[in-house]
């Protein structure tokens, strides 16, 4: 193994491979930054420019590229409370909060540095178990599955602030929704009123735009140009203390060991790696209290936790060729129009090309740190542009972020309905995060619950006579019920006083 | 950044790539296709899917070939609708025009019956031909066609078949003409992708899959999985112990074929649908094309634009005739 790592950074030899990951680095912090694009996006629109250029060359490229556009969705989370993606929108639970107080600068750097520890942590992980690990995912079928997306829809008890049953009404939104579209199994249209365009379900990137981008303008305007705290500027190298960054090791390690082993289950990916270590985070935290307001833990779980699951989706890609997320999906199509077709054989046959990924993995996480770091200072000057302008910005954003998606109007359409949605609930106090996440997790509950059922013959016991499936099962009942139980207690005990 | 600028990239890219690297491909011949602006070829899938990857590949060499930028369009959703509707708006100059599957065929008859039908389009060119085929595990007791059918006819309807697409599929139609020919009953699981449906083959999940070449054949050469069967009049080259189904004793129509082809509005003059057929398939000759086409696994197509209507029509017969058989249309 430690000849083949050797392998992989003598790579590192060639200048053009330093420069492909400066320039894949670069373009990735770019375009994961603007909300609506993402890192699927972006390799795909890089494949064109690889044609005839040496493998590891253009491999190296992609994979700064997907790392550096997967920390970039951290950027407009934190500044305008916009995820780009699922996975970035527990980001926004404290990082916006932070901007608001005047202490962009301070998240932006908190945010770099755990993504970056994330990376090198995980990708630690991913050379010494990708192979052993993505052959035990393979264990996870339908049961598996449907417990997994379970658990992560738990989550959303343990992570909405205030009222349980406004957090219950809005994950029930959000499954709803999710059941728009033709049916999985059967191909039966359902809730799309016979419009081809709600076939494919309600897309999830509009959705984002209006459901938090969107509302957030509505809210600014609301707000009209009032008043705000102008975002201390960054002095030193870092805008935290050292001892603050060293503070969060324990938090970012086991966020992202979290990240990996998430990342590497096949379409698990890092939305539920984010949720799940912001809410394992926020239990062992000393001060949960501020979970929500402005804490650097739960700023730091959550983007530590998404970009460690980036190594773990390259697990299975590179061990078997069984894509771990959209975005290694199109990875895949990149390796092929270099004649290289990634499968079980990839580790033998040509052992260059996962070494040299690992190694560039660890090679592009100072370079995006570098460019994490400057931009900081950057990013942090756009939290102090006037209201009025910013609410104007992030609006067109919205637009043509949503319109780019499919070069259609309907994400567009949909993309207002989620923003006029957004604002109502947000007026009434209900929690935006468990509407996403129901609708993210929905289709896979459901299209793996009905899976289960139909290569059992309808027989129920698969949920219970695998013990995986048993154990996850189990956690998803616990953490829906010890909120429900505690809340029962206090509205007995109240009554009781009263 | 805007939309313009978004698919300025994407050709600007195309350029830069065909320019620094020295292209040495065919050159058209002097009545060959000579389009007047850039060529968008829209699509039905989102960047980066198969058929994504071949149209950049095609892109390659036949942009200096017509001495135009080739625009890959994404128009994803409403299963094709949002790229049918683009494609059938269009001006029928041959500067807009896009590319279809089987999918594309089946959703005339079912999801949008009434919506888009053949006849709206021009149907150009059969670019790619993809045969389907059935694996099981390695180890598993199902080598051959005619074991997955015992085993079907021991327990009916018992018999997980993982496969792309819902009930009334590509593959599952392929699957259903099988069950009528052997007088079986299976049960279809379907998957969303294809390396879905090899992890659920390979975690045993399910009893068999259904995929094309490209996906599984470094499963089947790292002693993975195991073709059982392959939909077509010929062994496939690169797995010659593979037999047919034909060879196994299943008379199944050997035209139920995966394909990917390139059509357009219907009112382009049939003069200009040759040409544009012709400098696709020159273009295709080129050694990047090729070495890209024979990775993926897939034959190359040769109909140009009266084949292909012919066969388009031929699919339909077929895809109609099975969806009755298999009570997804109304008789």
């Amino acid at each position: 193994m430690f000849e083949n790592l050797a392998l992989g950074f003598a790579s590192f030899a060639d200048p053009m491979v330093w420069a492909a990951v400066f320039f894949g680095a670069f373009a990735g912090y770019l375009i994961g930054a603007i909300p609506g694009l993402g890192p699927s996006l972006g390799i795909a629109l890089l494949i064109p420019f690889t044609y005839g250029m040496d493998p590891v060359v253009s491999i190296v490229g992609l994979v700064a590229l997907y790392v550096a556009a997967e920390y970039g969705g951290a950027i407009s989370a934190i500044l305008i409370n916009s995820p780009g993606t699922a996975a970035a929108v527990a980001t926004a639970w404290d990082g916006y909060p932070l901007t608001k107080s005047g202490r962009a600068g301070e998240a932006l750097t908190v945010s770099i540095v755990s993504s970056g520890m994330g990376i090198v942590v995980s990708t630690l992980f991913l050379v010494a178990t990708a192979v052993p690990l993505s052959e035990f995912a393979l264990k996870f079928g339908p049961g598996e599955y449907f417990a997994l997306a379970l658990v992560g829809l738990s989550l959303v008890s343990g992570l909405s602030t205030g009222s349980p049953v406004k957090g219950a009404i809005a994950m029930f939104i959000g499954l709803a929704l999710a059941t728009v579209g033709l049916d999985v199994q059967t191909g039966v249209p359902r809730f799309t009123g016979g419009n081809p365009d709600f076939f494919e379900g309600l897309p999830l990137v509009p959705i984002l735009l209006g459901l938090y981008a969107l509302t957030e303008v509505l809210v600014m305007i609301e707000d009209g140009a009032a008043a705000k705290t102008k975002s201390a500027p960054i002095k030193k190298l870092l805008a935290v203390p050292m001892s603050t960054l060293f503070g969060l090791k324990t938090v970012i390690a086991r966020s992202s060991l979290i990240g990996y082993v998430i990342g590497v289950i096949p379409g698990a990916g890092p939305s539920i790696a984010a949720f799940l270590s912001y809410a394992i985070s926020k239990k062992m935290s000393k001060t949960p209290e501020q979970f929500g307001k402005g804490s650097l833990e739960g700023l730091s779980s959550s983007e530590a936790a998404n970009n460690a699951a980036v190594p773990g989706s390259l697990a299975p890609l590179l061990a078997l060729g069984i894509p771990g997320s959209a975005t290694a999906a199109v990875m895949i199509g990149a390796l092929m129009v270099q004649g290289i077709q990634p499968g079980p054989l990839l580790f033998t046959k040509s052992p260059e090309i996962p070494y040299t990924i690992f190694a560039s993995l660890w090679v592009g996480v100072p370079v995006m740190m570098f460019l994490g770091l400057a931009g900081a200072r950057v990013w942090a000057k756009v939290a102090d542009i006037p209201r009025p302008a910013i609410a104007a910005i992030v609006a067109g954003i919205c637009f043509v972020g949503a319109y780019a998606s499919s070069n259609s109007m309907f994400p567009v359409y949909v993309m207002v309905a989620a923003g006029l949605v957004g604002y109502v609930l947000r007026k009434l106090d209900f929690p935006l995060a468990p509407v996403i996440l129901a609708l993210v997790l929905g289709e896979m509950m459901e299209i793996n619950f009905r899976r289960a059922l139909i290569t059992t013959q309808g027989d129920w016991a698969v949920f219970y006579s695998s013990p995986l499936t048993g154990i996850l099962l189990a956690m998803a009942a616990l953490a829906f019920l010890l909120p429900a139980f505690g809340a029962l207690q206090g509205f007995v005990r109240k009554r009781r006083a009263a | 950044m805007t939309v313009w600028n978004f698919r300025t990239t994407v050709s600007a890219a195309a350029c830069v790539a065909a320019l620094g690297l020295g292209f040495a491909g065919p050159v058209a011949a002097d009545d060959g296709w000579k389009p007047t602006g850039p060529v968008s070829f829209v699509m039905h899938t989102k960047p980066g899917g198969g058929t994504d990857v071949m149209v950049r590949a095609l892109a390659h060499s036949l942009e200096p070939m017509i001495g135009q930028t080739l625009v890959v369009e994404n128009a994803p959703g409403g299963g094709g609708a949002t790229q049918m509707a683009k494609v059938r708006a269009a001006k029928p100059d041959g500067l807009t025009l896009g590319v279809n599957t089987v999918s594309h065929f089946t959703a005339f008859l079912t999801n949008l019956d009434g919506v888009f039908s053949a006849d709206d389009f021009a149907w150009i060119a059969l670019m790619q031909v993809d045969p389907i085929l059935v694996f099981s595990e390695k180890d598993s007791a199902v080598t051959s066609i005619t074991d997955l059918v015992e085993l079907a006819r021991s327990k009916p309807g018992q018999v997980n078949i993982g496969g792309f697409g819902p009930v009334g599929s590509m593959q599952h139609l392929g699957m259903t003409m099988l069950e009528q020919e052997a007088g079986v009953v299976f049960n279809w699981v379907a998957f969303e992708s294809t390396p879905d449906i090899i992890a659920a083959v390979m975690g045993g999940h399910v009893d068999a899959g259904v995929a094309n070449l490209g996906p599984v054949i470094e499963f089947f050469e790292a002693d993975r999985l195991k073709g059982i069967g392959v939909l077509g009049d010929d062994r496939l080259s690169s797995v010659p112990d593979m037999q047919t189904f034909g060879e196994q004793g299943y008379n199944v129509d050997t035209s139920w074929l995966q394909v990917r082809g390139v059509f357009g509005p219907k009112d382009i003059d049939p003069a200009l649908q040759q040409q544009i057929a012709d400098a696709i398939f020159t273009a295709m000759e080129a050694d990047t094309y090729q070495t890209y086409a024979r990775s993926a696994g897939v034959e190359d197509g040769t109909h140009g634009p009266a084949e292909y209507t012919a066969f388009v029509e031929r699919i339909l017969t077929i895809a109609e005739a099975q969806l009755k058989a298999a009570n997804l249309l109304s008789q």
